[in-house]
C-alpha cells in the first residue's frame, strides 16, 4: 500500500484525530466528577483554614471526606447577596454547595464591568463570616478568602492560592503563613482610599487596615491588594448593614436596658 | 546485549539533559521542590514511554508526510490522560495543582518528539518502549538531583521535611530561582564531562 499517497494521508491523519478526540472525550466525561470533588474539596479546605479552624496541611491529611464532614458541621449558613448587601440566595448546606474558583472568576468580571452579581457569604456558627477576593497576580489568577470575626469589624484570618505565581517569591501568598498571619486582628476601612492596603516597604506602624508586602513580589502583592480592594468594595453593602444592623441592634439593646434602668429609678424615687 | 544499551545508554552515557541538552526548559521550573520533581519525573517516564511504543507500532502505517503531526497527536492524547489522571486522585491533586503547567508542557518536551522519531520509529515496540521508557528515567534522575541540591540549599527541606532549617540554616533564596537550576545542571554536566572523556570537545 503506498503509504504517501494524499487520500491516504487524509484518511489516515482524520481516522487518528477522531480516535483520539473519543478517548479524550470518554476519559473526560468518565473523570469529571472525581476532578469536581477534588476541587470542591481543595476550596473547602482553605474556606476553613482561612476561618481559623486549622492548618491547610490538616486537611490534606484527613482527606476529602473528612473535610467535607467538618465544613457540614460547623456552617451556619452559606449565602449569596448582591452589591446591596440583601441576601438574594443561599446555597445548600447539606451538599455542601461552595463557590469555585471558576466561579469566582464569572463574578469577578461582573464586579470589575459593574454589573449585577452574586457572591458568597459563610457563616461558620463560631460566628466567624468568610468571603472570597479574586484578581489577577503577576502571571495568572490569584483568589482567597477573608474571615472576619462575629462583629465584622476584625479580620480573623486568610488564606490565598494563585495558579502560576513564582515560587518562593509570589508564591509566598500561599507558602507563607507569616505574610497570612499579618491579617489576624486587622480591620478594614470603607473611609480610607483603600479599604485595605498591601503597602510596599512596609505598613506603617499603628495603621489598622494596611500589612507588608512581600519582598521581590511586588506585582503579585499589588495584585492581590486589588482583588481584596474590589471584592470588599463588593461586600460594602453586606460588611456596612450588618455592621449597622448590629449597632442598631445595641443602641436598641442600650435604650431598653436605660428605660429599664429609668423605670426602676422612677419606681424606687416614687418608693 | 543491545536491550541492555538501550537502557542503560540513556541514564547515563547518553543522557538526555546533560549530554544531549534536551528538555532544560522544565528541568529549571520543576526542581523548586523535590515532590514536585518526583511526580514530573514519573510523568515524563509514562508519557516517553507510552508515545514510543504506540509511534512503533504504528511506525510502518504513518504517512512519512505528515509523521510529525501524527507524533505530536499520540504525544498530546498521553500528556492530557497523565494530566486528567494526577487530577483524578486525592493524592495527586495537590501535587497536579502546584505544578500546573508544567504538566501540560510535557508535551513541548524536546525529548519526548526527539525519541520518537530518533528512535521508535526505526525499531520494534519493545525496544521503542524500553528506550522511552529509560530516557525518562535519565531525566528524572537530573531532576532529582537538581531538585535535591534546590530545595535543600533554598528550603532547608527535603520532601516538605524540615533538615537544615533545624540546624538553624538560613535559605538561600537564589537557589530558587530559574538561574541557579541552570547553573546546578551546568555542574553536573561537569562533572559528567570530566569522568566521560570522550564527550570532551578537542
Amino acid at each position: 500500500m503506498n503509504t504517501n499517497s494524499n487520500i491516504y494521508t487524509v484518511i489516515y491523519t482524520t481516522l487518528v484525530c477522531v480516535l483520539v478526540a473519543a478517548i479524550l472525550a470518554f476519559v473526560s466525561q468518565w473523570l469529571k466528577p472525581k476532578q469536581d470533588a477534588n476541587e470542591k474539596a481543595e476550596t473547602i479546605s482553605q474556606i476553613l483554614t482561612a476561618a481559623g479552624f486549622d492548618q491547610k496541611a490538616h486537611w490534606q491529611e484527613v482527606g476529602n471526606a473528612a473535610t467535607l464532614d467538618f465544613y457540614k458541621e460547623n456552617l451556619a449558613e452559606a449565602s449569596l447577596v448582591n452589591a446591596q448587601g440583601e441576601t438574594v440566595g443561599t446555597l445548600d448546606k447539606d451538599k455542601a454547595v461552595i463557590y469555585t474558583p471558576s466561579e469566582l472568576k464569572v463574578q469577578n468580571r461582573s464586579i470589575k464591568g459593574g454589573k449585577e452579581f452574586k457572591v458568597p457569604v459563610y457563616t461558620f456558627s463560631n460566628g466567624v463570616t468568610v468571603i472570597p477576593v479574586y484578581g489577577a497576580g503577576l502571571w495568572g489568577p490569584v483568589w482567597g478568602y477573608l474571615s472576619f470575626d462575629e462583629n465584622l469589624d476584625k479580620l480573623v484570618g486568610a488564606y490565598f492560592d494563585h495558579e502560576s505565581e513564582t515560587p518562593g517569591l509570589g508564591g509566598k501568598i500561599k507558602d507563607d503563613p507569616a505574610f497570612r498571619a499579618q491579617f489576624q486582628g486587622k480591620s478594614v476601612d470603607f473611609a480610607d482610599a483603600k479599604p485595605f492596603d498591601i503597602v510596599k516597604g512596609g505598613a506603617p506602624a499603628g495603621k489598622e487596615n494596611a500589612i507588608d508586602a512581600i519582598t521581590g513580589a511586588t506585582m503579585t502583592s499589588k495584585g492581590l491588594n486589588e482583588a481584596i480592594v474590589n471584592w470588599l468594595e463588593a461586600y460594602k453593602g453586606y460588611l456596612q448593614g450588618k455592621v449597622q444592623a448590629k449597632a442598631a441592634e445595641e443602641a436598641a439593646l442600650a435604650a431598653e436596658a436605660e428605660a429599664e434602668a429609668a423605670e426602676e429609678n422612677a419606681e424606687t424615687t416614687a418608693e | 546485549m543491545k536491550l541492555k544499551e538501550t537502557i542503560l545508554n540513556p541514564i547515563f552515557k547518553g543522557n538526555p539533559i546533560t549530554v544531549l541538552i534536551l528538555g532544560i526548559c522544565s528541568s529549571l521550573a520543576v526542581t523548586v521542590e523535590m515532590k514536585g520533581a518526583l511526580v514530573m519525573a514519573l510523568s515524563v517516564t509514562i508519557v516517553t514511554g507510552l508515545s514510543s511504543l504506540i509511534c512503533s507500532l504504528l511506525r510502518k502505517t504513518i504517512p512519512n508526510r505528515v509523521r510529525i503531526i501524527i507524533q505530536l497527536v499520540v504525544v498530546a492524547l498521553m500528556v492530557i490522560l497523565v494530566d486528567q489522571f494526577l487530577k483524578s486522585f486525592e493524592a495527586t491533586y495537590p501535587i497536579d495543582k502546584q505544578l500546573s503547567v508544567y504538566i501540560g508542557l510535557i508535551i513541548t518536551n524536546c525529548i519526548v518528539m526527539g525519541r520518537i522519531e530518533a528512535f521508535a520509529l526505526g525499531n520494534k515496540p519493545i525496544p521503542s518502549l524500553l528506550d522511552g521508557l529509560a530516557n525518562g528515567v535519565g531525566y528524572g534522575l537530573i531532576l532529582i538531583i537538581v531538585a535535591f541540591f534546590r530545595e535543600l540549599l533554598g528550603s532547608g527541606t527535603l520532601f516538605g521535611i524540615p533538615v537544615l532549617s533545624k540546624l538553624g540554616y538560613v535559605n538561600n533564596g537564589l537557589m530558587i530561582l530559574p538561574p541557579m537550576a541552570l547553573i546546578l545542571i551546568g555542574c553536573i554536566i561537569w562533572v559528567q564531562r570530566s569522568i566521560q572523556k570522550d564527550l570532551q570537545e578537542k
